[in-house]
């Protein structure tokens, strides 16, 4: 049971006392970063990481609908997972 | 306090809206540089200037300067006026994009707002017409926002004509409630709005059979209504889109849309909505995603007591917003799992000290 509360976010930590960026903690932070900045070493000049900013990242009201996410719910198994959300329902799993 | 003429600053182009909102109901001045200033076409999109006007016909005093590239502004917000306004927005972006930031001001507005607002009603990025009527003006009326709050679609306008035209009607407050929406209650009915202009009329009934041979399953209290607009009302573009939503017992409402796309039959969009609806239900908690901001602003706004809300984790848009929120407001929220005896539950429970924000521009009759 403790490994599963590690895991759950710290959400007011993450938001009110980090840097990172909204998208790091939503998807969580790369570790391939980190690694990039170590084989540097040799070289003289260091590449300053700049920060990536998507420059037609559309502040939109609506979030893209991925296909691939839809996917499950072709399966019927899935479409009586939420069941127990309707009032028809009874009272859950 | 913070003196008046306190400036905040912001760099990049993203955000840009909820900042303006902010900044115009703090009233504190904020300067946003770096806009898109690494880029090939560096500066403000057209739409964002098509925005900045309208904000500041929606306002009285505002002052906005814009710098010779474009890649920087500067904010000093004047009052928010309301009042009856026409506004032809940007065909780069849906009317959603225009009316969101509108919408959380008119509240506090010196008149009650009347605006009609041109353009395209319905795109894949924006808030459609039918979402800003169906779901976000209700989850107004949480706040006591609700005598006369109404948006009237006239004309649709699918892109890139666009040709839609929209009326927002919002009544003023002096102070908004605070909630305790922590019950996300369970799913009593399914309503839907379908569309087609300038295509086959026959493609919203074809979304409606398709979304009604998954969701038959559940309850039955469905409703999909099949809008029909003919003519000059149906703008200058063809397209067709279903809106989705469910509510429950506590009336929480989940909402979502799927519009046409080229080489798609009118049977995909209508899953498409309605798997992406189910995905919200699954979600669960009190709020969808796409309104956290709205609820959260207003929480923030709320008398000077602990307003709660359960909802979903919170999208990266909705994190950026919460430290917008402290860097204006000073105020920042708890967020702790709604259910911590069970784990597996990803729901959280959104708790601040509301600001006693009151509307000081409105007029005293």
């Amino acid at each position: 049971l403790a490994s599963s509360k590690e895991k759950k976010k710290n959400w007011i930590k993450l938001i009110y006392s980090t840097s990172l960026s909204p998208e790091e903690i939503v998807y969580g932070k790369k570790e391939e970063d980190e690694d990039q900045n170590g084989n540097d070493d040799d070289d003289f000049f260091q590449v300053k990481p700049k920060a990536v900013e998507d420059t037609e990242a559309l502040d939109a009201g609506k979030e893209a609908i991925h296909p691939e996410t839809l996917k499950k719910w072709e399966d019927e198994d899935m479409l009586e997972s939420i069941r127990h959300l309707f009032i028809t329902g009874g009272d859950g799993p | 306090m913070a003196q008046p003429s306190s400036l905040i600053h912001f760099s990049g182009h993203q955000h840009l809206r909820s900042r303006l909102v902010l900044s115009i109901l703090s009233g504190k001045h904020v300067r946003i540089d770096k806009i898109r200033s690494e880029d090939k076409n560096p500066g403000l999109r057209d739409y964002e200037i098509n925005l900045l006007r309208l904000l500041e016909k929606f306002t009285n005093g505002t002052i906005i300067e814009i710098s010779v590239t474009g890649t920087a502004i500067l904010l000093k917000p004047g009052v928010i006026l309301g009042g009856t306004l026409q506004h032809d927005c940007s065909l780069s972006r849906a009317i959603g994009y225009f009316l969101e930031p509108i919408i959380m001001l008119a509240p506090f507005a010196k008149k009650p707002t009347s605006i009609t607002l041109k353009g395209i009603t319905t795109d894949e990025h924006d808030l459609s017409a039918d979402i800003l009527r169906t779901v976000t003006l209700p989850h107004l009326q949480l706040f006591g926002i609700s005598q006369g709050l109404e948006l009237r679609i006239k004309r649709r306008g699918a892109a890139p004509g666009g040709g839609g035209e929209v009326q927002f009607l919002c009544p003023i407050v002096k102070q908004v409630k605070t909630i305790n929406f922590v019950d996300p209650g369970k799913i009593k009915r399914i309503r839907g709005v379908a569309h087609a202009v300038r295509v086959n009329p026959q493609f919203s009934n074809r979304m409606i059979e398709a979304a009604r041979s998954i969701l038959n399953r559940y309850i039955p209290d469905i409703y999909l209504y099949s809008d029909v607009y003919k003519g000059e009302e149906s703008g200058k573009s063809p397209g067709y889109a279903l809106t989705l939503l469910a509510e429950s017992t506590t009336s929480a409402i989940y909402c979502s849309e799927a519009i046409s796309e080229p080489g798609v039959a009118p049977e995909d969009i209508g899953l498409k909505a309605t798997r992406a609806l189910l995905a919200e239900i699954e979600k669960g908690g009190c709020v969808d995603q796409k309104h956290q901001t709205l609820i959260l602003l207003m929480m923030v706004l709320g008398s000077e007591d602990v307003g709660r809300c359960r909802m979903g984790e919170p999208t990266s848009k909705t994190i950026q917003f919460l430290r917008d929120i402290r860097t204006f407001f000073a105020t920042s929220f708890k967020i702790v799992p709604a259910d911590p005896s069970d784990p597996s539950c990803t729901q959280l429970t959104y708790s601040c000290y509301g600001t006693g924000y009151v509307n000081a521009n409105r007029t005293l009759a």
